[in-house]
């Protein structure tokens, strides 16, 4: 199992460009960025904010190299800054307070998607042109384009509110206390049903679509049509021969659809009030808490890096011909 | 040009899809006539229920919902397509050069659309916006095309390296063709029904970025658009105050340009890919297909 230098160096880069942006956009700004946090703070500058900012970013008078320095030299040692919202807590520990439920969103709505948008797009193939592809195929590429805010929107009036089905806010019931008891983890899994459909349409449409395209060339496949000659029934060569192959393109378009699917818990999470990376992203920039800010968009791209990584190993693991290469 | 008539004619999907969005633009256009108060102007009490007087009811503000709808449309489509546009161009154009003038351009070019790929683009646009203050639909333009042209780049690059072997490729190198020309005359044309899907699902995607910049409140504030819309009915608690009427008409707008564009992408990608092909013309020809297995049967 080997990953190509050429992988690595595109992670590396978009590491790189994305530190470098953090530290370029605020300077970037008139006067000097302590200056301008200040104004942009206006009357929300408290003492303790203005202090934040100052202690982030150092002396702003030196040369822009040792500012640089400085500021991998923080980076290296996981020193983001401190918020100015939640003054003095710094920025690792206000994310990883909600970096997990964002995580455990991403991760259940992910994994109920794959489920189904395979077996939609598995279907679809198999079936191409009868009445269920010419239904959910179109349908597919109809949910790819209906931004999630309109989803969690409508989702949270349905349910939430006008029939009152699911609870509006919160990622468990605040009068239980958290622990691995039944009735925490039912709630916890209650209060995420809301947010992970409001996830799903969008990742469904996407993996229904590539899985759909990827299953009908591969049914065009030699094996497949052994398969079929053999008698087998066509359960167990559509899920065995045809679905298990297909899923490799599937995978990829996974790691590439990543920052669409963080872009969507963003919003998902500030519309049902759920306690994660979105919704403190969206406290801080309402608060124009800079270092948070900048320290969520390293975490997501961090993330984003982790899972392409994670779906690089995966897809070296399962496709038999790079499997073979490696060995 | 029969052949592609009848192509066209038998896409009821794109039909659809095409009768939605202009039908949108339209009333994007007649703004003035159809619709002719001032948006921001206050007309009733707060969050008044549809009636004839205010067909899709009042904001908290009291301004008029209807009236908002349409002029909204305005600012949302035209960034939407103009967004897309520039996504699609800078897509096209950097995939292009990457896949013909190969070599240490292309790998360079390759890097760095997958880096930029790999970023998350919502995270990094709030990071921008943020930074920016409120920012204006032109800014929001910007911002959303420099974050977002790596998916058209890769589909183009590859096209283009796939054409670039070709004969006729070659032929026009032989014949001495600047490079320009070949880029132009010869690759371009050929590169157009990609082109079409890139540009189709620029927009949706530039639409979504849109909305979700600007219900987050980084769009400006003064300017109506359905975003801004959202954000506002979302700042003044319609959906806990039961004001659907506030939040339904945007949402609204949006789902149904984006069901548009999506049924116009959906036959774009059939045309393209014959593979792919569902509608009435395959299930015809499986209809036969089967038929023709059973006659089969039945003779043997």
């Amino acid at each position: 199992m080997r990953i190509s230098s050429r992988r690595l160096g595109v992670y590396t880069i978009a590491l790189v460009f994305a530190i470098v942006m953090n530290f370029t956009v605020p300077r970037l700004m008139p006067g000097t960025p302590v200056d301008a946090m200040i104004a942009q703070l206006g009357s929300r500058a408290t003492p303790a904010a203005i202090e934040a900012i100052k202690a982030r970013f150092g002396a702003v008078d030196a040369p822009i190299a040792t500012q640089f320095v400085d500021y991998l030299k923080g980076l290296a040692t996981l020193d983001l800054g401190v918020s100015v919202k939640y003054y003095p807590q710094t920025v690792v520990a206000v994310l990883s307070r909600s970096a997990l439920w964002t995580a455990f969103l991403v991760v259940t709505a992910i994994l109920f998607s794959l489920l189904v948008g395979v077996t939609l797009g598995a279907v679809a193939a198999w079936r191409r042109g009868g009445r269920f592809d010419t239904i959910v195929s179109p349908l597919s590429v109809v949910m790819i384009a209906v931004p999630p805010v309109i989803i969690a929107l409508t989702t949270l009036f349905l349910f939430g509110v006008s029939l009152r089905w699911f609870p509006v806010g919160y990622a468990y019931d605040p009068s239980l206390d958290p622990g691995l008891n039944f009735a925490f983890v039912g709630s916890v899994f209650f209060h995420a049903i809301m947010p992970v459909l409001t996830l799903s349409p969008y990742l469904i449409g996407e993996f229904q679509t590539t899985m759909r395209s990827s299953m009908i060339s591969v049914l065009g496949e030699d094996y497949v049509t052994m398969g079929r000659a053999k008698g087998l029934t066509s359960m167990t060569v559509m899920f065995g021969y045809g679905a298990r192959n297909a899923m490799l393109p599937v995978l990829t378009n996974l790691a590439l659809m990543l920052g669409a699917v963080f872009g969507g818990s963003i919003v998902t999470e500030i519309v049902f009030n759920y306690p994660g990376l979105g919704l403190t992203l969206f406290t801080a920039s309402v608060a124009r808490d800079y270092p948070v800010i900048q320290g969520q968009l390293l975490m997501m791209t961090m993330a984003t890096l982790g899972a392409n990584l994670l779906v690089d190993i995966i897809y070296g693991l399962v496709d038999p011909r790079l499997r073979e290469a490696a060995q | 040009m029969n052949a592609a008539l009848k192509l066209i004619r038998q896409q009821r999907k794109a039909i659809v899809g095409v009768v939605i969005i202009l039908a949108l633009c339209l009333m994007a256009i007649l703004a003035p006539v159809i619709a002719p108060k001032n948006p921001s102007a206050r007309v009733g009490r707060s969050h008044q229920p549809p009636t004839i007087e205010h067909v899709m009811g009042t904001t908290k503000m009291g301004r008029d919902v209807y009236t908002q709808f349409v002029w909204g449309a305005r600012t949302s489509i035209a960034v939407g397509f103009a967004t897309g546009i520039a996504i699609t161009a800078l897509g096209t154009v950097i995939g292009l050069i990457a896949g013909y003038v190969g070599g240490r351009t292309d790998a360079a070019l390759d890097l760095a659309t997958n880096a930029v790929l790999v970023i998350p683009n919502i995270p990094l646009l709030i990071l921008l916006a943020s930074f920016a203050g409120t920012v204006g639909p032109l800014a929001i333009m910007a911002i959303i095309a420099l974050t977002s042209w790596p998916w058209g780049a890769r589909m183009t690059r590859s096209q283009t390296l796939a054409l670039r072997t070709r004969d006729f490729v070659t032929a026009a190198r032989m014949i001495g063709e600047p490079g320009w020309r070949i880029v132009f005359v010869e690759l371009l044309p050929n590169l157009l029904p990609l082109i079409g899907i890139n540009l189709v699902g620029s927009i949706i995607y530039a639409i979504v970025a849109q909305t979700t910049l600007e219900y987050l409140g980084f769009g400006d504030p003064l300017q109506v658009s359905w975003g801004t819309m959202l954000y506002n009915a979302q700042n003044s608690s319609a959906i806990i105050l039961g004001a659907w009427w506030d939040i339904g008409a945007p949402a609204a707008g949006i789902a149904l340009i984006g069901l548009g564009l999506a049924l116009v992408n959906f036959t774009f990608d059939e045309i393209a890919n014959p593979q792919l092909r569902s509608g009435p013309a395959l299930s015809r020809w499986l209809r036969l297909n089967r038929a023709r297995n059973r006659n089969l049967e039945a003779a043997r």
